[in-house]
């Protein structure tokens, strides 16, 4: 029981300890920096710090970074998956529908697969034109370690199951142009206007 | 480091899309947790992991909070005890530094079931007794030494009783016997469903290091967690 107690008041320190320090990133050696840092300067907050090389659906090295200066809706996923997946694709459709139409062009839907092994870019591309997703759909695949690194930053969680499918978090992320997380909704169903407004506000 | 040989690993929570158990391929693991000493040149190289410059994405505001500076330990981190305060990323940034990585979940606790004198130390009453023991006090102000334990069969020190150790996929545990069914996320946030899924309950040790683990997030510079390096063969 002592241990319990200790195990549990450990946490809430951590859990108390959330004010956050601050300065400017360094020019190397960020988690993920397989390449050059990317010369703009990023924001402390932002998930672009993240420097690792990502694949697009047409192969396209594509770092995260790339995606600065638009507002992104973005979700983990796998094309294999059967129920989950396709409902928050779904969900995005509908936020983005509900975007001013002067707004849409100014924001990027993106989608990040869990299955490093089996989604190659050529399997995300088969998934585009099957979901019937637009040019303004960014489909990414990356290394596993990659991949974890960006869950974590995001706070998915996921596993991969026995027979190669995952189990994860349905999380819906509205990215601001400087590449922070500026909302996130849990959940595979649900009102989207909060989305629509976090959105609407980062693409202004 | 120590060589830990091809092994399984029997996960402690399991639904039925999950294996009983998981076979472990070999690797290597670092004999005792990375000090105060050689996380300070990984911070000296590398200036985005000091104290004050480390980005809050990547680490909460503890993070080194045990050291008197950016780049000084002082008297509540010793030289030689296990680096503590540290985040996930931090960790990781460390290993992928030294060209190593963390150790999986099914890599740790394979290599933590070990007693000292065979592969399994749930036979080993005085294995089980110090594993107790560690669990059964509070964590010293001042940390020991790194690498002052009895090593394990394997040559590996201080797994089980210096201080909780970050792995790769730390917040896995309660995810993969849900696939399949909507993930049912909402036991990670309900204490009562807390042994849900246990298929071992006499392993109290490791039921405390799942919970612990499920509790972190990969920000959290928690007092008393330290991590070690593996790679594989």
């Amino acid at each position: 029981m002592k241990a319990n107690r200790l195990v549990i008041s450990m946490v809430f320190t951590a859990a108390a300890a959330m004010a956050r320090a601050s300065g400017p990133p360094g020019p190397c050696c960020t988690p993920g920096a397989k390449d050059a840092a990317p010369e703009a300067v990023i924001s402390n907050r932002s998930v672009y710090q993240l420097g690792a090389t990502w694949s697009d659906d047409a192969g396209k090295p594509t770092p995260l970074a790339s995606l600065q200066g638009s507002a992104v809706l973005l979700a983990m996923f796998f094309t294999n998956c059967e129920y989950a997946c396709p409902m928050v694709v779904g969900e995005m459709k509908r936020i983005q529908e509900g975007l001013p139409v002067a707004l849409r062009a100014r924001t990027r839907l993106v989608l990040v697969s869990f299955d490093s092994d089996r989604d190659s870019p050529a399997t995300l591309r088969l998934y585009r034109g099957r979901m019937g997703l637009g040019d303004d759909w960014v489909l990414l695949h990356g290394q596993s370690d990659d991949v974890r690194e960006l869950a974590m930053v995001l706070g998915v969680k996921f596993a991969k199951d026995s027979r190669g499918q995952f189990a994860h978090s349905n999380l819906i992320t509205v990215l601001n142009p400087e590449g922070e997380i500026a909302f996130q909704r849990a959940g595979l169903t649900g009102d989207i206007s909060a989305a629509i407004k976090a959105l609407t506000v980062a693409a202004q | 480091m120590a060589y830990v040989p091809a092994g399984v690993y029997s996960p402690l929570f399991g639904g039925k899309n999950s294996p009983r158990q998981v076979g472990v391929p070999a690797f290597f693991l670092d004999v005792r947790p990375v000090t105060n000493a050689e996380f300070l040149g990984f911070v000296r190289a590398n200036p985005n992991w000091r104290r004050s410059d480390v980005s809050p994405i990547f680490a909460e505001s503890g993070y080194l909070g045990n050291w008197s500076g950016d780049l000084e330990l002082g008297p509540r981190a010793q030289a030689d005890s296990p680096v503590v305060q540290v985040s996930w990323f931090a960790a990781r940034a460390y290993a992928r530094w030294r060209g190593m990585r963390l150790p999986t979940t099914a890599e740790w606790e394979r290599a933590a079931s070990a007693g000292f004198m065979t592969e399994n130390g749930s036979t080993e009453a005085a294995y089980r007794e110090a594993v107790l023991k560690w669990l059964s006090v509070p964590a010293p102000l001042r940390l020991p030494p790194a690498g002052s334990g009895r090593p394990d069969v394997f040559g590996v020190r201080d797994l089980v009783d210096l201080v909780w150790e970050w792995v790769d996929d730390f917040n896995t545990a309660r995810l993969a016997d849900e696939s399949g069914d909507a993930p049912g996320l909402d036991s990670n946030l309900v204490c009562g469903a807390a042994g849900a899924g246990v298929r071992d309950f006499t392993n109290y040790p490791a039921f405390l290091r799942s919970e612990f683990r499920s509790s972190l997030d990969a920000t959290y510079a928690v007092p008393s967690l330290g991590f070690r390096c593996a790679r594989s063969p």
